[in-house]
């Protein structure tokens, strides 16, 4: 049985923002645990992944890392098709990028086909000097009913914790991917121990 | 998907940008945007000969539009690769790492290709074909000492 079939969803995570904001750092960060202090421009799109163990559950995320240059603006939003999660990062050194969110949320709301998608706003770069206030973000998240969270890929703070909690929540929203392509059998099993009462996460480890 | 090879356009995408594109090509004035819009598509096809088409809007860019060469170079180097034209594809790659030697995304491309060829018994051949050509010169080598004698 390979890596994959283990896993009991398949989940497709998108970074999106301004160019410059440190989104393929964070996912280097992330999947690697490494750092570049000259990280080049995103051409297009690109694609990594990693699996994650949330609350004993192993769980594939499948992360899109979009260009945030203009040039692919029109090109990229075809890639938010049926993703489950979405990292919207800023800059905390650049009050700029987290006014530039905006459009970027008005996209995602324009593209995106998954209704309850699970979105996720970072500061990123908090070794720098900042300019963004803490509360700027939390308040635009909170508008846009977001979770929030502050990182910086260069240290590792808050990168880890970024992409558990986002993945908790997803879990945490069954619609949301019980739909997913993983094998049928786990959800018929699913639905059975669901019926004796026992939770979500209980079900995944008889599976195993 | 598993990789940027496999990665395959929408066929929406690609009818709305070949439109675009079409559209100014009656006017007689194709921007740089919109043919590398549709290059971008048309590279990502599942069909050859729209990845042909593709390769070849993307040469003309690269030609033409100096900034956008990193971009082409990229997608050149995918097409390429998606029609099995490995050395082709890998040639772009190393034009690409040229300029900036440590991109991870050119990296991870180039090892995606690497393991294609691989996979299709690509390198074992080359191996072999070089081996030969090194067996013939060894031969050519007896042959022209031989003669000396």
């Amino acid at each position: 049985m390979s890596l994959t079939m283990d896993c009991v969803a398949k989940l497709k995570i998108l970074l999106l923002g301004e160019s410059g904001v440190g989104k393929s750092s964070i996912i280097l960060a992330f999947t690697k645990g490494d750092y570049q202090a000259q990280f080049p421009a995103t051409i297009g799109v690109d694609y990594n992944h990693k699996i994650m163990d949330v609350n004993g559950l192993k769980v594939k995320l499948g992360i899109w890392d979009t260009a945030g240059q203009e040039r692919y603006r029109t090109l990229t939003t075809s890639f938010y098709r049926e993703a489950h999660g979405a990292i919207l990062v800023y800059d905390v050194s650049e009050p700029k990028t987290l006014a530039k969110l905006n459009e970027w949320v008005e996209e995602l709301q324009v593209y995106t086909t998954n209704k309850n998608i699970v979105c996720l706003v970072v500061g990123n770069k908090i070794d720098k000097d900042r300019a963004v206030p803490r509360e700027h973000g939390q308040a635009f998240a909170q508008k846009h009913r977001m979770l929030f969270i502050e990182s910086s890929a260069k240290t590792q703070e808050g990168i880890h914790l970024a992409f558990e909690e986002l993945t908790q929540k997803i879990i945490e929203t069954p619609g949301l991917w019980e739909k997913d392509t993983s094998a049928s059998n786990i959800r018929v099993t699913e639905e059975e121990t669901r019926g004796q009462g026992g939770s979500c996460y209980e079900t995944t480890c008889s599976i195993k | 998907m598993e990789d940027v090879l496999d990665e395959i356009v929408s066929s929406e995408d690609l009818q709305k940008f070949e439109r675009v594109f079409h559209e100014q090509l009656h006017q007689g004035n194709v921007s740089h945007k919109a043919q590398f819009e549709y290059a971008w598509c048309l590279v990502r096809s599942k069909y050859p000969t729209d990845i042909r088409k593709g390769i070849l809007l993307l040469k003309e860019l690269f030609n033409s539009h100096p900034e956008g060469k990193r971009d082409y170079l990229f997608y050149l180097a995918i097409g390429n690769a998606r029609i099995k034209e490995y050395n082709k594809a890998l040639h772009y790659v190393k034009s690409f790492l040229e300029i900036e030697p440590a991109n991870q995304q050119v990296l991870a491309l180039e090892r995606q290709i690497n393991k294609r060829m691989e996979k299709e018994g690509l390198i074992g051949m080359a191996v072999a074909g070089g081996a030969v050509l090194a067996l013939g010169g060894l031969v050519g080598l007896g042959i022209a000492l031989a003669s000396k004698k």
